[in-house]
């Protein structure tokens, strides 16, 4: 009797363990391909999520004044007067409220030329959001 | 007397019930010690940072385990138990777990309605970081998706509807569309849609041999961006195919015997390539349209008959395709095949060879059986065929498919559907398993993103108040006169009716006949100019008569109407244009649009306006863009009533006196 409670108490312990020690078995864990494919494409420049869904409005509403990379130089800037300033490096860029401001009520309501127009209407708050978070990432990588 | 049974029994029970008690004990300290209690302890402690003591008191107290049931969903999510500032602005940028949600998502998906896990996965019934399966864990089919995969989930309720704020999946969906991977797999959410690559009817009319058997082996190797797949066939399957359709002959061309074809005169044909405005459609030395087939090496490709007869009457000749048929003589249409066959090739050809009676029966025959065997009758019609139905698996449910059950082959990679899909996509044949899908070399983010919307194809079925789904739009072909010009000038491979048709061009013709001038229109077809200076893709020159025309207009003016654009009082004072005129400085509206020569050339030129847009549509532009064409450039200025009437009135004065606009060419 005792000895077919200990044989059972051994297959409970055991059990356990070698479930354990059948998951650890892998040394390097396999890879994500689609999550790396992702990555490979999208975080050129150490872009985060929302920095990289900036990118894409950027490209579709903004570069073709600011220029693809935020320097101003957008097909369209040379008949701009004022001339579309240089986001890399500019101060305003860095207040992500100034951003938004500028983004949702255009140029006008900062007191600047009127040649950015709004977008509070267009465009989500969330894709504003995003916006603001890849104008500050042109402040940061400094291209 | 003592029994020896007994007093084991007596130990074991002892045993056992110090055992349960110490379970017991080690349940109830380590439910006191529990991963929850003591975040819930530092999230006390940081509110007490975070807050003002006046917020403090008007903060709920939070303890205890803390979930939101979704019974239509079927889950219970813990995860606010630690998430405690989730939903807590103050939050903001507080470490995790207590930072407050990132961006408005929360404000469209309320958490009461969404909960967590139905947009993040993961285990929502943990309550402890490992077992929430934050990072993927063994035996846990759907761990938390990182944020780059995390809108296969939008994709769930946002079904055949662009998913706002969802760029990836949107662009998967679109790539699924584009290569037609519905006309071999049944997929959920593409109902409907169908997918052709050009009949084969009189393909052998059509080819050249020795280019169709290097298509057959590599698409590819011919044009880059071929929408087929490589079938990955051997030389005899090749022989066989190419034997079978070079059979195929039913439409005879036209016979151009008669055609003097030494006095083809090229450059009148390149000018003629030009002013067709042929690029629109079709890419040539890496530029142009993609709609028609890129034209680069064409000359490797058709013959001279077929070529000539396409140009003359391309909608007998091959009746689904979207090339208008244009208003040409013999001779152009003579050297414009000339033009294309000598100057578009990758080298000397040689000369033409006849077209061949193939009569190798065998070979014919085994070609026969590999067209039925690798389903090209999916996509290609062909007379001689049935239609042999999706020959690829039904796609319902496949994200759901159990990863233990797919074949990974030799590739490290974690074992999930996700990872299957992209794989599959990517090298069909590169998982072990004898595949009949082509492969159709696609770049790996492009892979990624069919993958990501394959992914958001689950098998459990939702409540139907959370999906969000369009019907597919009814088609609408329409009938007479206007329906013949149509017809003939393949309006809608570029526009659409009713939300039927193209997309190359930007505008729908729903409403054209309230947009646009009758006069303007007719002048415009006959002489399409460029309306926005920066566009490359232009309407063609159509050659149309100018009773072609009239008709195409008379019928867009009684009926592609739209009520609301159309009731508008359109008598203007003085006073109002110069207040609109005002009102286009200030708002910096020549940012974008040239007048004359001076402003920017992101939007149309406005200098003839007047001429060509009604005010009623030129101010329900103004006043609410995006209504009518979403993601527009155009900025919705918030213009009130009267504002909107006074640009109204100055850009109505724009031009008039002028009746025939800008005629053709750039600027």
């Amino acid at each position: 009797m005792s000895r077919l409670l200990r044989r059972a108490c051994g297959v409970i312990l055991v059990l356990p363990l070698s479930l354990t020690a059948g998951c650890g078995r892998r040394a390097t864990p396999p890879s994500d391909a689609v999550v790396d494919a992702i990555r490979a494409e999208e975080r050129v420049g150490n872009l985060s999520y929302s920095e990289g869904q900036g990118k894409h409005l950027f490209a579709q509403y903004c570069a073709t004044c600011h220029g693809d990379e935020g320097h101003g130089d957008g097909q369209n800037a040379s008949n701009l007067n004022p001339p579309p300033p240089d986001i890399t490096t500019s101060k305003n860029a860095r207040d992500a409220a100034y951003l938004r401001r500028v983004i949702a009520q255009g140029s006008a309501a900062t007191g600047r030329s009127p040649l950015s127009p709004p977008w509070g209407r267009s465009l989500s708050a969330q894709q504003i959001d995003y916006l603001v978070a890849y104008c500050q990432a042109l402040t940061r990588t400094k291209r | 007397m003592k029994d020896p049974a007994s007093r084991s029994l007596h130990v074991a029970f002892a045993a056992l019930g110090l055992a349960f008690l110490a379970i017991f004990s080690w349940v109830l300290f380590s439910e006191g010690v529990a991963d929850w209690r003591t975040t819930q302890t530092r999230f006390r402690a940081l509110e007490t940072t975070i807050k003002n003591p006046h917020q403090l008191a008007a903060a709920a107290s939070v303890g205890g385990l803390r979930q939101i049931w979704l019974p239509e969903l079927d889950r219970v999510d813990r995860c606010v138990t630690c998430h405690l500032g989730i939903e807590d602005p103050t939050f903001a940028g507080a470490p995790q777990p207590f930072s407050s949600h990132p961006g408005t998502w929360l404000a469209t998906h309320p958490s009461d309605r969404f909960g967590c896990t139905p947009c993040h996965d993961g285990q929502g019934q943990a309550t402890d970081y490992r077992n929430a399966a934050h990072q993927p864990q063994p035996f846990v089919t759907r761990p938390m998706r990182p944020l780059e995969t995390i809108e296969a989930n939008c994709g769930v309720c946002h079904r055949a509807v662009d998913a706002p704020d969802a760029p990836r999946l949107d662009e998967g969906r679109a790539l699924i569309v584009q290569s037609g991977c519905f006309s071999c797999h049944e997929i959920p959410g593409f109902d409907g849609l169908t997918f052709h690559g050009p009949a084969l009817d009189s393909i052998g009319f059509k080819v050249r041999p020795e280019w169709l058997r290097i298509w057959l082996k590599d698409p590819k190797s011919y044009l880059e961006r071929s929408k087929m797949g490589n079938f990955r066939l051997s030389n005899d399957e090749i022989t066989g195919l190419q034997a079978f359709l070079l059979s195929q002959r039913v439409i005879v061309p036209l016979d151009s015997t008669t055609i003097d074809w030494p006095k083809a005169d090229t450059s009148n044909g390149r000018a003629l390539f030009g002013e067709l405005r042929c690029v629109s459609c079709h890419t040539v030395n890496g530029r142009g349209g993609t709609m028609g087939p890129e034209l680069r090496r064409i000359g490797d490709k058709v013959r001279r008959d077929w070529l000539f007869s396409f140009l003359k009457d391309p909608h007998r000749v091959q009746p689904e395709t979207a090339m208008l048929q244009y208003r040409l003589t013999d001779d152009q249409r003579r050297d414009l095949s000339a033009v294309l066959l000598d100057e578009y090739r990758a080298g000397d050809t040689g000369p033409e060879p006849p077209p061949v009676a193939y009569q190798d029966a065998r070979a014919v025959a085994a070609g026969r059986a590999v067209f039925e065997r690798r389903g090209c009758s999916s996509c290609h019609r062909l007379g001689s065929m049935k239609q042999a139905g999706r020959i690829g698996p039904n796609l319902a449910g496949i994200a759901d498919r159990n990863p233990d059950e797919l074949v990974f082959g030799n590739a490290n990679v974690r074992h999930t559907a996700d990872n299957y899909i992209f794989l599959k996509v990517l090298h069909p044949d590169a998982l072990l398993q004898p595949s009949l899908m082509p492969t159709f070399g696609f770049a790996r983010i492009d892979a990624a993103r069919i993958a990501l919307a394959l992914a958001s194809i689950r098998k459990t079925d939702l409540p139907s108040s959370y999906v969000r789904t369009r019907p597919p739009p009814p088609p609408n072909r329409p009938a007479g006169q206007f329906g013949e010009l149509v017809t003939r000038y393949r309006c809608l491979s570029c526009h659409s009716i009713g939300g039927f048709g193209g997309d190359l061009s930007t505008v729908p013709l729903d409403r054209i006949g309230s947009q646009l001038k009758h006069d303007y229109v007719v002048t415009y077809l006959q002489n399409p100019g460029a309306v926005r200076v920066s566009v490359e893709a232009r309407m063609p020159l159509f050659h149309m008569l100018s009773e072609e025309a009239t008709t195409i207009a008379d019928y867009m003016s009684t009926v592609l109407l739209d009520d609301a654009v159309d009731r508008y009082d359109a008598m203007f004072t003085a006073a109002e244009a110069r207040r609109g005129q005002e009102l286009y400085a200030q708002l910096g509206c020549a940012a974008c649009h040239q007048m004359g020569t001076a402003g920017g050339y992101v939007g149309p030129e406005l200098s003839h306006t007047g001429d060509r847009l009604t005010p009623g549509w030129i101010a329900a532009w103004l006043t609410s863009p995006t209504t009518y064409k979403p993601g527009t450039l155009q900025p919705d200025y918030g213009l009130s009533r009267t504002d909107a009437r006074a640009l109204t009135a100055y850009l109505s004065s724009l031009g008039t006196g002028e009746r025939s606009p800008r005629a053709g060419g750039r600027p």
